[in-house]
C-alpha cells in the first residue's frame, strides 16, 4: 500500500510539472501580448520614449518573448520570481511573501470557522429532517450565502463597528481581534456549501448496512449517530477542506479591500492593474502550486483514513 | 477516471413514468423551487422589460441638490445616486446587463462548450477525453478570478480604438462603446465557464452509455450524433440543469465583480457591479443607506433564488439523500 501510495504522488507530481508549464506560459503570453507594459503603467502621464527604452532594456523587456520566458524559468530555477517594478525593484519574493503571511493567517481562521459552524449545523439539519427546521436551517445558510461580500464588507462595520461600537476597524495585524469582523464576513458565506455537503453525507451514511446493524445491536442513538454516521460522514469534507485551501486566495480580495488588509488579493488586483509581470505570475505560480497540492493531500489523506479506497494509476482524471 | 460510477437503478421501470416527465413533476411540487422560480423569473422579465419598466433614462443627470442623493419617494422609486441618476431604473437596466451576460455565458460557455465537450470526452473516450480533461485542470488551476482580472486588464488598453473602430465601420454605432468592455468580460469567463458542465456531462455519459438502451441502439447501428442526441443527450439533461443552476450566481458574480471594480461593464452601462461600487463603503452607507440597499437587496435575492433552485434540484436529481 504504502509502495503504491508513494508511486502514485510521485506520478501526480510528475503531472503537476507540465500543468503549471502550460498555466506559466498561458499567464505570461496573456501579460506580454497586451498592448501594454509595466513601463507605460510606471511612467503614465510622465512618459518618454528614451527613458522608456532605458527602462524596457534593464527589465529585459525589450528581448524577444522567448528569450524573455526561459530567462524567466531560469531564474525561477534559482530560486529567483524576478522583481516587482511597482515596488521600486523589490524582489518578488520580498513584496509577495509578507502578504502571503496576512492571507494565510486569515484563511486558516476562515477554515477553522466555515467547518467549525457547517459541520455542526449539516448534521443538525440531517438529524431533523423531515420536519420544517432542515429547509429553514438550510435556507438560512443560503441567504447568507447570497449576500455578495462588496455588501456584507460595508453592512457589517456599520453595524458592527458604527452602530455597536463592539469593534474596531483600523487593521491591527492578523493576531489582533480587529480583525474578527473581517474573517466572519469572508467565512460566513462558505458555512452553507459545508453544511449541505454534511447533510447529504450523513443522511447517505445513516442508510448503510452498518448503521442498522449498530442500531439493531441496540447500541444508543446517540452513540450511533456520534461513533458510526457522523465519523464516517466526515470523510467527504477532506476533499472540501481541501479545495477550499486555494479558494480563500481568491475569496478574500473584497474582504481586502474594503478592510484595508495588506493581504494577497490585493497586492494581485495592483499587480495586474499595474502590468507587474513578474509579481502576476509569481501570484498565479503560487495559486496554482496551492491548488495542486492540495489536490495531492486530498488523496493522500484519503488513502490513510480509508483504506478500502485503492489507489490505481487509472486515476487521476 | 476518477469518477466511480454508480449503475442507475433499472428495477420497476415499467410502473414509473419518464424520467424526464418526473423530473418537472416533482420540481412543481417543491413550493421553495417554485417561488424561486417566480422571483428569478421577475428579475429576468424586468430586464427584458427594461425600457418599458423604466420610469427615466437611466443615465439622466439631475445635478440639483434636490435631486441628488434622494432618498426613495414617489417620483425617484429607489432615491437617485451621487451623480441624480434615477436609481430605480438604473437596477432594472443593470438586471438586463446581469441577464445578458448569464444568458451569453450560459449558451456559450455551458451549453455549446461544456455539453459538447463534456459527450465528446465521455463518449469518445482515450485522447480525445484525456485531452479535453487535462485543459480543464489547468484552468481550474488557475486562481479564477485573478486571471478574469488579468484578461479583463490586458485587453481594456485598447478598448477604446477597437470601439471607435467599430462605431465607424459596423452597424453597432454607439452601442460599440458598451459592446467592446461586455465583450471583454464573457471572454474572460468563457475559459473558466465550460469545465463545470462537461465534467458533470462527461461522467454521466460514462454512466449512461453503459445502459442496455443505449448499448442496444448502438447494436442496430444507430449513428454516434444520433446516439447522442437522442438517447444519451436526455439521460445527462436533468443533472446539466441542476449544474447551471448551481453555477448561475457565481457566473453572474463574475460580471458583478470585475464591474465592482471598474473592470467590468462600460461605466455608462447599468450593472450591480458599477451600483455597488458607487453605493460607496462604510460612511457613505452611513449617510445615504438606499444606495446600497436597492441595489444590493435585488441582487442577493437573485442569487438566493439560485441557491434555492440549485438546492431543490439537487434533491429531485439525488432523491437517496432526501427521502427518510
Amino acid at each position: 500500500m504504502s509502495q503504491g501510495l508513494a508511486g502514485y504522488v510521485i506520478r501526480r507530481l510528475l503531472w503537476t510539472v507540465p500543468v503549471i508549464i502550460a498555466i506559466s506560459i498561458l499567464v505570461f503570453l496573456l501579460l506580454r501580448l497586451a498592448p501594454q507594459d509595466p513601463i507605460d503603467s510606471l511612467l503614465g502621464q510622465r512618459y518618454d520614449e528614451e527613458i522608456a527604452q532605458r527602462l524596457r532594456q534593464k527589465y529585459g523587456y525589450d528581448r524577444p518573448l522567448h528569450i524573455q520566458y526561459l530567462k524567466y524559468v531560469q531564474n525561477l530555477f534559482q530560486g529567483d520570481l524576478g522583481v516587482s517594478t511597482k515596488h521600486g525593484d523589490f524582489s518578488v519574493a520580498e513584496v509577495i511573501i509578507p502578504k502571503i503571511r496576512v492571507s494565510a493567517g486569515m484563511g486558516i481562521m476562515a477554515i477553522v470557522l466555515v467547518f467549525g459552524l457547517g459541520i455542526p449545523v449539516g448534521v443538525y439539519a440531517a438529524l431533523v429532517r423531515g420536519s420544517f427546521l432542515d429547509p429553514l436551517i438550510i435556507g438560512f445558510w443560503l441567504l447568507i450565502d447570497s449576500i455578495p461580500v462588496f455588501v456584507s464588507a460595508v453592512v457589517a462595520p456599520w453595524l458592527f463597528a458604527l452602530q455597536l461600537g463592539w469593534v474596531d476597524l483600523t487593521y491591527e495585524g492578523v493576531l489582533h481581534p480587529n480583525i474578527i469582523l473581517p474573517v466572519f464576513v469572508m467565512s460566513l458565506p462558505g458555512v452553507a456549501g459545508v453544511a449541505r455537503l454534511m447533510r447529504a453525507s450523513v443522511i447517505q451514511v445513516s442508510n448503510e448496512e452498518y448503521v442498522r446493524t449498530a442500531r439493531a445491536k441496540g447500541l444508543r442513538e446517540r452513540t450511533v449517530v456520534v461513533s458510526h454516521v457522523v465519523r464516517n460522514a466526515l470523510l467527504p469534507m477532506i476533499t472540501a477542506i481541501g479545495l477550499s485551501l486555494p479558494g480563500l486566495f481568491a475569496g478574500s480580495l473584497f474582504v481586502e479591500l474594503l478592510f484595508g488588509i495588506p493581504g494577497i488579493a490585493r497586492e494581485s488586483l495592483q499587480a495586474v492593474l499595474g502590468f507587474d509581470f513578474d509579481v502576476v505570475l509569481g501570484l498565479v505560480l503560487f495559486g496554482s502550486v496551492l491548488f495542486v497540492l492540495a489536490n495531492i493531500l486530498i488523496d493522500i489523506a484519503y488513502g490513510f483514513i480509508d483504506p478500502r479506497i485503492r489507489i490505481t494509476a487509472a486515476r487521476g482524471g | 477516471m476518477s469518477t466511480v460510477v454508480a449503475p442507475l437503478e433499472t428495477g420497476d421501470l415499467g410502473t414509473r413514468p419518464a424520467p424526464r416527465y418526473r423530473f418537472l413533476r416533482e420540481l412543481i411540487r417543491k413550493k421553495i423551487a417554485m417561488v424561486a422560480i417566480v422571483l428569478i423569473t421577475i428579475f429576468y422579465l424586468a430586464g427584458i422589460l427594461a425600457p418599458w419598466v423604466s420610469t427615466s433614462d437611466p443615465n439622466y443627470q439631475r445635478l440639483t441638490i434636490e435631486e441628488r442623493l434622494d432618498t426613495p419617494s414617489s417620483e425617484h422609486w429607489f432615491g437617485t445616486d451621487a451623480a441624480g441618476r434615477d436609481l430605480y431604473s438604473r437596477v432594472v437596466y443593470s438586471a438586463r446587463t446581469t441577464l445578458i451576460f448569464t444568458l451569453v455565458v450560459i449558451l456559450t460557455g455551458s451549453l455549446v462548450l461544456g455539453l459538447s465537450l463534456g459527450l465528446l470526452a465521455g463518449y469518445r473516450g482515450g485522447y480525445i477525453d484525456t485531452a479535453i480533461m487535462r485543459v480543464g485542470e489547468v484552468l481550474s488551476g488557475v486562481p479564477t478570478l485573478l486571471l478574469m482580472l488579468a484578461i479583463s486588464a490586458a485587453f481594456r488598453t485598447r478598448l477604446n480604438d477597437v470601439a471607435f473602430w467599430l462605431k465607424d465601420n459596423t452597424f453597432l454605432g454607439d452601442d460599440a462603446r458598451a459592446v467592446v468592455p461586455f465583450l471583454i468580460i464573457v471572454g474572460a469567463a468563457l475559459p473558466f465557464a465550460w469545465i463545470g458542465s462537461a465534467r458533470i456531462v462527461r461522467s454521466q455519459v460514462l454512466a449512461i452509455r453503459e445502459q442496455e438502451y443505449v448499448l442496444a441502439a448502438e447494436t442496430i447501428g444507430a449513428s454516434t450524433t444520433r446516439l447522442l442526441i437522442r438517447h444519451v443527450f436526455p439521460g445527462v439533461l436533468p443533472i446539466f440543469l441542476v449544474g447551471i443552476s448551481a453555477s448561475m450566481a457565481g457566473i453572474a458574480g463574475g460580471e458583478i465583480a470585475l464591474s465592482y471594480l471598474g473592470l467590468g461593464v462600460d461605466p455608462s452601462t447599468p450593472s450591480f457591479g458599477t451600483l455597488l461600487g458607487n453605493a460607496g463603503g462604510v460612511r457613505t452607507f452611513q449617510e445615504y443607506p438606499h444606495m446600497l440597499l436597492v441595489s444590493g437587496i435585488p441582487i442577493i435575492l437573485f442569487f438566493f433564488s439560485w441557491n434555492l433552485l440549485g438546492d431543490a434540484l439537487v434533491d429531485i436529481v439525488e432523491p437517496r439523500t432526501y427521502r427518510r
